[in-house]
């Protein structure tokens, strides 16, 4: 814990955390310092002005926010009268040259500028020559396009690319009120987390191609998710919305702050998988060639798995530990051998020292803590020595060739428990249609041995089971949730302390040695 | 009136050769100066009472002493010959006719604050100067006074010089700082002042070059020979510019203290074409204008400049007769401001482009009254809300103006009402 100190807010005395500027102390108890450049990520700037606040009995007795230290006694103004005039002063600056487009900005609604405005001016515009015309539209690559008018040229956008991710495609040129942020000349957005841009911009200078014009941003709810993208788990905010006559559908997802995980970024290959939970998924579940009710289909894969010899089961690497436990309990049950096997998630080299891993699944250390075998023979020797593979999820054609495949599963039943409709659920005899992440609740396991628990974030027009029913449908032994979570409690010293909703929102970190441990 | 500390040498042909210099006295002061411990010339100069030369007119020997000690990082040096702020132009003639002055000055000053690494920050339009300049620097290192051995003393001290690239803001010490370390010039946000984390985040000095050629007198000849001159607050002597209005525009270097409108009568042969004074601007365009009521009182130093509401700033004194049209002035001086402004605080960014355009609406007929009055809380609503003076540099003149001569803005303002009358 960090220490604490004592300092007065409008002669009101608060208590904050030491070390902190003044917008992040004060900030942490309720009161807004406003502010557009500074971010806690990006580190203070000072050019917007619009955090300048009073220190009585201080030299200066006028300072940025951003930059000034929380110290003990301190006593900081925000509510005199010449605090206010000049918020209000610098809102009609930032305002003056920039366009009234507001019913037609993507950012209205989320905008900075706007809340301010509403907030701390309200004045009528006394903009009475000629406004400065800049460049509009522009497309800065990567999804990214951006307006120069709206800009308030704050350079979070470039302070973005020159410090987190060290490429410094943007800058800002020209001075005065000519000044803009562009690219150089055929030199655009070329990095992996560009689109960042678009959250980091207070105003609508930056959008988003993919979401912008889409919706409204007051009409989507906003609900916390873990991205499935890669092990590393980046904390999210999965924006949906349902229309009228028309299912839930997720419209974007954005990065969630999490300190020990992603911090406040996230990748844009993340940030667009949300596509994978509305499109090519597979909804209906089918026998053979025909398309017959889920019940049907799940009550002929039990008559498959009873008269089955061997049977091998497959596993997800982005399964959820409860669905993993649940699958494994009905392995065991019935004698089946249980595979992890998932070589062809691991993208080797296409991992960065940032964000991304090479690992393209959310839940290995699961499979590994579960004691799960993963290797290549395992699951070959399961397969060849089975009539019937009962596949969760597990997206094969990563890991095979398409004739590799099918010469690998040519003398085997399969039945595929899938959430998208891909090759695999094209060659299984048996399809049951199963929830994405989006639409249940689990926990997983990053590349770091961060534990992470998420809610169920989507509720389908139809919505399908998961992963942990179908299992606990075909015979597995956990059938609700509260014994799957008690298995993990097990498997999971750290968690015996923690009721499944009482999992920190940051996550548990478990010590190295307890993976190591369970694993071996 | 005039006293020759710094221009002694400026009419003496070939003064900027080395040979010519050293005749004069170039670089005597050095076997004294390195006889000296580092603390005692600072104290000197602490004691001589020399003040900043630059504009704000800071002691030069207090700013040394802020540097902080044994922090195991070098010192810098910064000279300051960005001299861009309209109307001064006094630091060019140090550059091309007496730059071994300035050399020596550098040479005193490294050793004072413990640099090795000086550089000398030229404004990029100075061609002619940053030549003279660069063969004197090249001279002094052909000479020994600059490199590994500081005239045969173990001191070791290059001089880099840096042009800047035509920005004005560039002259002020942390835009400066930041065009060196080859980034946009753009101030920096202080605290951290220079003298604790300037150039690559080291400690550093930055004075203007009239400072640092003004030390070699002082070594010289002690600090009460420099205290002769001068008041007691602000003593020695100091280049002044003059020009606008008068007969004989020029440099003129004289001890601080002088009446002004003595010195525009005596020294530059008074207001032009027998015409009546109309205002001055004291010391370069960013200070208060003067009516000619408060021009008789004001002495050319830095107490009776304040006293009078305006600044002693950089000694570029302009005068200007009865036929001056100050709206038109002002749209200039907003004009160059709105210009260099390096567009990162907002008020500066924004406002100053708005103060333009209401005050060209102004001329062109097209203004109320209302938009006189809004140019004038414009100056208040930027004012010291950003991370440098520049925006101040600004508006505090322009307020000059709209207060001391609001009668003319008024009348373009009529001009529109009777053009709307007519128009009725």
């Amino acid at each position: 814990m960090a220490d604490k100190i004592k300092l007065f807010v409008n002669g009101v005395e608060v208590e904050v955390e030491a070390g902190k500027n003044l917008i992040d102390a004060v900030g942490a108890v309720g009161i807004e310092i406003p502010h557009l450049c500074y971010h806690p990520a990006l580190g203070a700037d000072g050019n917007c002005r619009m955090c300048l606040v009073g220190i009585e009995d201080g030299r200066p007795p006028l300072v940025p926010a951003c930059k000034t230290p929380a110290q003990e006694g301190m006593k900081v103004l925000l509510d005199a009268e010449h605090i206010k005039k000049i918020q209000h002063d610098v809102m009609e600056f930032e305002l003056i040259n920039h366009p009234t487009d507001c019913p037609v900005c993507d950012q209205a609604g989320e905008c900075k500028l706007q809340d301010y405005y509403m907030s701390y001016d309200h004045a009528k515009s006394r903009m009475n020559v000629p406004q400065v015309v800049k460049g509009k539209k522009m497309d800065f690559g990567a999804g990214v396009v951006h307006d120069q008018e709206r800009c308030v040229v704050c350079g979070r956008c470039v302070r973005f690319c020159r410090q987190i991710t060290k490429t410094g495609e943007l800058g800002i040129i020209n001075r005065t009120d000519d000044a803009r942020v562009n690219i150089f000349p055929g030199r655009p957005l070329a990095n992996r987390y560009a689109i960042n841009v678009v959250d980091l911009c207070p105003v609508g200078a930056m959008t988003s191609k993919d979401f912008r014009f889409k919706q409204r941003v007051w009409f989507l709810k906003k609900a916390p998710g873990i991205c499935h993208g890669c092990s590393k788990g980046c904390n999210i905010t999965i924006d949906h919305n349902r229309e009228k006559y028309k299912d839930d559908i997720i419209y974007r997802f954005r990065p969630r702050l999490n300190e020990q995980v992603n911090g406040y970024f996230m990748c844009d290959e993340g940030r667009l998988s949300y596509k994978k939970e509305n499109e090519g998924r597979l909804t209906e579940a089918r026998l053979g060639t025909k398309v017959r009710p889920i019940d049907d289909v799940l009550a002929a894969c039990s008559k498959e798995m009873e008269q089955a010899a061997k049977i091998a089961i497959l596993l997800s690497p982005n399964c959820s530990l409860e669905q993993m436990v649940t699958v494994q309990a009905l392995a065991e049950k019935i004698g089946a051998a249980l595979s992890g096997y998932s070589e062809g998630y691991i993208k080797t080299g296409d991992g960065d020292d940032y964000l991304i891993q090479d690992d393209k699944s959310a839940n290995r250390a699961g499979l590994n803590l579960l004691g799960i075998d993963s290797s290549k023979e395992g699951f070959e020797k399961a397969v060849q020595e089975a009539s019937l593979l009962l596949n969760f999820n597990n997206d094969l054609t990563l890991s095979y060739q398409e004739n590799e495949l099918t010469k690998l599963l040519k003398d085997t039943k399969i039945v595929a428990v899938a959430a998208a409709a891909n090759q695999c659920t094209a060659m299984a005899d048996m399809a049951i249609p199963v929830a994405s992440f989006s639409e249940y609740a689990g926990t997983l396991i990053n590349c770091d041995n961060i534990l992470q628990h998420f809610a169920k974030a989507i509720t389908k027009n139809e919505d399908l089971a998961d992963i942990c029913t179908i299992a606990a449908r075909l015979g597995s032994p956990l059938q609700n949730d509260n014994e799957r979570y008690s298995v993990l409690q097990k498997c999971i010293s750290a968690l015996k302390e923690f009721g499944v909703d009482q999992i920190p929102a940051e996550g548990l970190n478990l010590k190295k040695s307890e993976a190591a441990n369970v694993t071996a | 009136m005039e006293v020759k500390i710094l221009s002694a040498n400026f009419d003496t042909k070939d003064a900027h050769k080395i040979k010519v210099a050293k005749k004069h006295g170039a670089y005597s002061t050095l076997d004294k100066l390195f006889s000296m411990k580092p603390e005692d010339v600072t104290d000197l100069v602490k004691n001589s009472g020399l003040r900043g030369r630059g504009g704000a007119g800071f002691p030069a020997g207090v700013k040394w002493s802020f540097l902080p000690k044994n922090t195991g990082k070098p010192v810098y040096l910064t000279v300051n010959s960005d001299e861009s702020e309209p109307a001064t132009f006094k630091d060019r003639y140090i550059l091309v006719k007496d730059p071994h002055m300035m050399i020596e000055g550098i040479i005193i000053c490294s050793y004072a604050i413990g640099c090795h690494d000086a550089y000398i920050y030229i404004r990029g339009e100075y061609t002619t100067q940053v030549k003279a300049l660069q063969a004197a620097i090249d001279e002094a290192y052909a000479a020994g006074y600059l490199g590994a051995k500081v005239a045969g003393h173990d001191f070791k001290l290059d001089v880099t010089v840096h042009r800047g690239a035509g920005a004005y803001v560039c002259g002020e010490e942390t835009a400066l700082l930041e065009s060196i370390e080859g980034k946009k010039g753009q101030p920096r946000s202080k605290p951290p002042f220079p003298a604790v984390a300037g150039l690559y985040g080291c400690p550093t000095i930055i004075n203007n070059v009239q400072t640092i050629a003004s030390l070699p007198f002082i070594l010289k000849n002690g600090a009460d020979a420099y205290k002769v001159h001068g008041t007691e607050k602000s003593p020695g002597t100091h280049l002044f510019g003059i020009s606008g209005h008068v007969e004989k525009p020029g440099m003129y270097e004289l001890p601080l203290g002088l009446p002004l409108l003595e010195v525009i009568d005596k020294m530059a042969g008074g207001v032009w074409k027998g015409r009546k004074l109309k205002g001055v601007i004291p010391g370069g365009s960013s200070t208060p204008v003067l009516l000619p009521e408060e021009a008789k009182t004001v002495t050319l130093d830095y107490e009776s400049m304040a006293a009078h509401k305006t600044m002693f700033g950089s000694g570029g004194i302009v005068v200007l007769d009865e036929t001056v049209d100050m709206v038109k002035l002002v749209k200039n001086l907003i004009d160059f401001y709105h210009h260099e402004s390096c567009g990162q605080c907002t008020p500066c960014r924004e406002g100053l482009g708005w103060m333009l355009k209401i005050v060209k609406k102004i001329l062109a007929s097209d203004g109320t009254i209302d938009d006189v009055n809004l140019l004038r809380e414009l100056c208040d609503n930027i004012e010291m809300k950003t991370v440098c003076v520049l925006s101040a540099a600004c508006t505090m003149p322009v307020r000059s103006y709209l207060d001391k001569f609001r009668h003319e803005f008024e009348a373009y303002v009529a001009t529109n009402d009777s053009l709307a009358a007519e128009a009725k």
